[in-house]
């Protein structure tokens, strides 16, 4: 088994010694702190800093927000008013901003975690083609089926690296502009149950944890893809499509009771903490057994044309 | 007689209902070097995909060392090392970064190793530049520098002159002779140039239209080079002279120019030249003209065509 981490070391070298990865974990890593730059660099959005007279600050600002809501006959704030007066009742000090609550709200940039595992993803195969070097790796005393699963670690093994690094630049940006809440923080969110007074530590895992679903079922479609075609673009193309449009499609015919065995139906696991299941009679158990059929399927079509093919030029 | 170390048996391939390779037997021993000489599209390429694994067989069987490359893969492999068509490597990648790379994937190649194969095809100097870099002799070297890591018991080269200048054909061809005599190295070479690889070789088989046509050895001097008849070119100022000398000793001759050609062994040369030299027949030149292998592979593959 020794040689299984040599051939997902190779795999990574690959990976990582071109300049394109590099390029494209600079661009994750500007768009990470660049939220940060934007919101410190304009006064009117400035989080509040609060003092020693919080409660004092806390109701003004709920005072503020009522304003709001009646101002614009909309009452957007209702979120922020709850939390207010929940920190009031239970005479919990608010959290000042800072690098672990910029990070929760970087959650969004896992889809750019996810573009990048897609594209990973489609060319980890399609590449040894492109360069010819698919026959130098296929003549090896190593079965195709152990070749094709070291790829497919590498690319989760990616996805991860690139995971901890967008949460790693998030804080490390969240802590040079706002300040660092120290090392176990804890804040008010609002959960199906109300509103709760939890670690922020378990709340950023969480809502990170959600979104790998959507990574890996998108990640493992265009690796199918590309496997199948041999192709790229084809598999980045609908990678990217899918990821970006899948709530859309699933918007479409939700309507119909068999929507719910859509693949994109079953990818936002976070609908049964809420409590807004998309489909009636939807439950946690189903949607795991849904994505499992999913990926289960995924796999086995790569792996059954990766090991059936003859190896000939393009 | 050394071991049998490559067999194949009624070999077939078919893609899409096309026959591409025609129930080809072939057997190559340890230590010998095997050409396999064909036009293009003949099939050696097809052939040497289905010897590595590369391909399915539709019929027949192929062995390395007595072991099936279809029923047990690893174990043939693991004595197999090769060349496929063009030497591509990562380019991104150094020449020692991509060896690297390679070395990695068999349990048992000493760190050392790749430090010997970098000298011994001569790549010390561009090892660390990247492949992208290289030019095509330069990834022909590194070609067989990777197929050579884990010494295996039979080599298969497909094409390797392709792109090298004379001096590193020549290089390559007492390189490979060493690893045939040295090491026991069975070695399989394909060229659509019989000239370019017919010194390095044992043995060649010519293959057309996916059909395995003729083996034969190629012999350097020999006993039996000694017995067989070779075109000898007589350059004499007295030709009449000299064609009643050689039908004296029972050979034909033919003018052509000024010169007289004719058939006879090795053996009778100087016989024939004391004779001529007796009867008073000034000699310019005698040369002995091997029928040449390009000769016979031009007659038997109706030339370098592609049908
Ligand atoms: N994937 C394929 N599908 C259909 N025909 C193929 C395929 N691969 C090869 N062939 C055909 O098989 C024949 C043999 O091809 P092959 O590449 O083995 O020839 P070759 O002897 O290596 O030629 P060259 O000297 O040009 O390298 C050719 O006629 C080619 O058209
Ligand atoms: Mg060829």
């Amino acid at each position: 088994m020794s040689n299984f981490f040599s051939l997902l070391y190779n795999e990574l070298f690959k990976i990582y010694i071109r300049k394109s990865t590099w390029v494209m974990y600079i661009i994750l890593g500007l768009i990470a702190v660049g939220g940060a730059i934007i919101i410190s660099s304009f006064d009117d959005v400035q989080p509040t800093e609060y003092t020693d007279n919080w409660k004092e600050e806390l109701q003004e600002e709920n005072e503020a927000l009522h304003k709001d809501n009646e101002e614009f006959g909309y009452s957007f704030n209702d979120d922020r008013i709850m939390k207010n007066e929940y920190l009031l009742e239970n005479d919990i000090r608010p959290l000042n901003y800072g690098a672990w609550q910029y990070t929760l709200e970087n959650v969004g940039l896992v889809a750019i975690v996810s573009l990048l595992t897609i594209i990973i993803g489609s060319s980890i195969i399609s590449n040894e083609y492109k360069w010819g070097t698919i026959k130098l790796l296929l003549i090896r005393p190593i079965s195709r089926n152990i070749i094709l699963l070291s790829k497919f670690i590498a690319i989760f093994v990616f996805g991860l690296f690139t995971m901890i690094y967008l949460f790693l630049v998030s804080m490390l940006g969240g802590a040079v502009f706002f300040g660092f809440e120290g090392f176990n923080p804890s804040t008010v969110i609002m959960t199906a149950n109300g509103i709760e007074y939890v670690p922020i530590v378990g709340e950023v895992m969480s809502e990170y944890g959600y979104r790998i679903v959507n990574l890996i079922m998108m990640t493992t479609l265009a690796f199918m893809i590309s496997t199948i075609f041999k192709n790229s673009s084809i598999a980045i193309g609908v990678g990217i499509f899918l990821l970006m449009g899948g709530n859309i499609i699933t918007g479409i015919f939700s309507q119909y009771e068999w929507s719910k065995y859509l693949l994109f139906a079953n990818l936002d696991l976070k609908m049964y903490e809420t409590g807004n299941i998309l489909i009636e009679g939807m439950t946690l158990g189903f949607s795991i057994t849904m994505l499992i059929v999913y990926f289960v399927v995924f796999v086995a079509l790569a792996w059954l044309f990766f090991n059936k093919r003859d190896i000939v030029n393009q | 007689m050394s071991n049998v170390a490559l067999e194949l048996t009624n070999v077939r391939k078919k893609i899409k209902n096309k026959e591409i390779i025609k129930d080809v037997n072939l057997t190559i021993r340890q230590g010998e070097v095997y050409g396999f000489i064909g036009p293009n599209g003949a099939g050696k390429t097809t052939t040497i995909r289905m010897i590595v694994g590369l391909m399915d067989l539709t019929d027949g069987e192929i062995k390395v060392l007595g072991k099936s490359i279809e029923k047990e893969y690893k174990d043939a492999a693991r004595n197999l090392g090769a060349i496929v068509e063009n030497p591509e490597m990562y380019p991104f990648m150094t020449g020692r970064q991509n060896l690297s790379h390679f070395a990695r994937m068999y349990d048992d190649v000493p760190k050392g190793r790749v430090e010997e194969v970098i000298t011994l095809v001569g790549l010390d100097q561009a090892i660390d530049e990247k492949v992208s870099k290289y030019s095509l002799g330069m990834r022909q070297r590194l070609g067989i520098a990777q197929a050579i890591l884990h010494k295996p018991a039979v080599l298969i080269l497909d094409e390797p002159t392709n792109g090298l200048d004379p001096a590193g054909i020549r290089e390559i061809r007492d390189y490979i002779r060493r690893l045939a005599v040295e090491d026991n190295v069975a070695v399989m070479i394909s060229s659509h140039l019989l000239s370019e690889i017919e010194l390095m070789c044992d043995r060649i088989g010519i293959i057309k239209h996916g059909e395995l046509i003729t083996e034969q050895s190629v012999k350097e001097d020999s006993e039996e080079a000694d017995q067989s008849e070779i075109k000898v070119v007589l350059d004499v100022k007295e030709t009449e002279e000299a064609i009643k000398v050689l039908a004296s000793l029972e050979l034909k001759a033919e003018k052509e120019g000024s010169q007289l050609v004719s058939l006879m062994t090795r053996e009778t040369i100087p016989q024939v030249v004391n004779k001529l030299v007796e009867s008073g027949v000034t000699i310019y030149g005698v040369t002995g003209v091997k029928p040449s292998l390009e000769d016979q592979f031009l007659e038997l593959t109706g030339g370098n065509i592609i049908e």
